[in-house]
């Protein structure tokens, strides 16, 4: 029998009014694999990812986390009902997400920030919850910051405290937002590199990146979106190394050089 | 005996028994502003059924000048609503409400300026939307319009001398009192003036001190 996939996407539609964003997704991610999704901007990654955990509510199709329906659920005469925001909320914290912008609280310290979820949406006692944020800081690697608030850390250091505070609503599946897109160069590796952690530790991820060394790396697989539509989707090596559609191939070469 | 010692010295006690007046005049007034305001606010941005009805309101607390609205709450009000029964009263509310219609604008511009991303982390993690208002949208706008909530305060206090146009025994009643008893408004008027000053730069020295504290706190820059 079919292990239950971490992430399971079906037919997924998203439209902005008229602007037809995403037109019928489907694809698993299975537990403790990373996928990566690749695609010019605009091609709707985003909207994928926000649809995933619902910060957008799709216009159709249906996710699943572990099994479990997000957002709709169906009711007893079999109709498709949006599930009340209480449930949506539960099920957001089995999701841990990165955005480009980081999006720290720059009124809590970075400890504020980690324990936050744990302590208020979790209900952890305090005590409980800085032994889990100290230990989330400590896997990227930045517990000498734990006092500091975000507005004293680098653009890199303040990502990492954002994975961190994902982390420690101890999600089923992490999800990235072009992690490294808004940070200098010299930066980026040090994201990277505790993303290569994570991934080693058997993370479940969806990671959308332009950072193609890093997807063939640590990807299991990758996925080039295209107008709203997979165009193209297998391992690594195929997808960024020999990759059968001719949009992924111009797209690829723009960053292959 | 100079006419400082005369006139001003001398009458000391009728002077601070007038600003005593006027300090609990612009507390009561300032809480109400505060109170009213993030209440306009709220209803305005969070509860769709009665937001014109805010609407309204603030533009009418913004719109009506001071003095007419005084006048009005002081002398309209009794007989409409049999409220409010004194002009002290009347004095603190006719301030507060009209600040309530600024700081309700002010409040609203804070929390529109909470970056979007803000909200959506903590949505991501699976707050609930109040949860997210109190935790992370709140303390942010107060951050933020705590300088204009400071302002809003001096202009208070500056809006309080014509409290005394409905009796309300004011440092500025007291004052125009005693002009009118020895007819020798200068020492009298200056040193008033001179009062006002010194109340309006210390509340906006402070504000601004506790402002700066806290968003250098944050390792933001001083606003
Ligand atoms: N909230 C929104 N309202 C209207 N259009 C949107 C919204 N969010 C995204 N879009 C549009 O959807 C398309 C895909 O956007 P996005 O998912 O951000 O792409 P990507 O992340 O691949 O760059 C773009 O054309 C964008 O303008
Ligand atoms: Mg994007």
């Amino acid at each position: 029998m079919d292990v239950m996939p971490a992430i399971r996407v079906v037919d997924l539609r998203k439209n902005f009014g008229a602007l037809e964003v995403l037109k019928g997704v489907s694809f698993d991610v299975h537990t403790g694999s990373v996928v990566s999704m690749i695609g010019a901007s605009g091609s709707g990654k985003s909207t994928l990812l926000r649809c995933i955990n619902f910060l957008e509510t799709p216009s159709s199709g249906d996710i699943f986390i572990d099994g479990e329906p997000m957002g709709f659920r169906s009711d007893a005469s079999g109709q498709r009902r949006l599930r009340p925001l209480s449930e949506v909320n539960l099920m957001r914290r089995e999701l841990g997400m990165v955005f480009q912008q980081f999006n720290l609280w720059p009124h809590m310290t970075v400890l504020g920030n980690v324990i936050e979820a744990p302590i208020r949406v979790r209900g952890m006692s305090r005590k409980q919850a800085v032994a889990l944020g100290e230990e989330c800081l400590a896997r990227v690697h930045l517990s000498e910051k734990a006092r500091e608030y975000p507005a004293r850390l680098s653009g890199g250091q303040q990502q990492r405290v954002a994975i961190a505070r994902a982390l420690a609503i101890q999600p089923k599946a992490m999800l990235f937002d072009e992690p490294t897109s808004s940070l200098d160069p010299e930066l980026t590796d040090e994201v990277l590199s505790v993303m290569r952690e994570l991934a080693g530790d058997g993370t479940t991820m969806i990671v959308v990146t332009h950072e193609m060394a890093f997807a063939r790396e640590v990807s299991d697989r990758v996925l080039f979106l295209h107008n709203g539509l997979i165009e193209e989707e297998g391992p690594p090596e195929q997808v960024l190394g020999a990759p059968k559609s001719e949009r992924c191939r111009q797209f690829l070469s723009k960053y292959l050089h | 005996m100079s006419n400082w010692e005369r006139l001003v010295w001398n009458q000391q006690g009728v002077l601070l028994q007038g600003l005593g007046v006027t300090v609990e005049v612009c507390l009561i007034a300032f809480a109400v502003a505060i109170t009213g305001g993030l209440t306009l606010c709220l209803i305005r941005t969070y509860f769709p059924p009665l937001r014109f009805a805010a609407i309204v309101l603030i533009e009418f607390f913004r719109a009506t000048p001071i003095f007419v609205q005084l006048v009005w709450i002081a002398y309209v009000w009794p007989e409409l609503f049999g409220w409010p029964n004194s002009f002290f009263t009347a004095g603190w509310l006719a301030l507060g409400l009209q600040s309530s219609g600024y700081l309700a604008e002010t409040f609203r511009a804070g929390i529109e300026g909470v970056a979007r991303g803000h909200r959506e982390a903590g949505y991501s993690v699976g707050m609930s939307p109040l949860l997210v208002f109190q935790r992370i949208v709140m303390p942010q706008a107060v951050l933020t319009v705590s300088p204009s909530i400071v302002n809003q305060f001096t202009v208070i206090v500056k809006s309080s001398t014509l409290i005394s146009v409905i009796t309300v025994q004011d440092l500025m009643f007291q004052a125009m009192k005693l002009v009118n008893v020895w007819y020798e408004p200068i020492e009298i008027l200056t040193v008033t003036a001179g009062i006002y000053i010194v109340m309006v730069f210390l509340v906006s020295t402070a504000g601004k001190m506790l402002a700066d504290l806290l968003r250098r706190r944050y390792g933001l820059a001083a606003a």
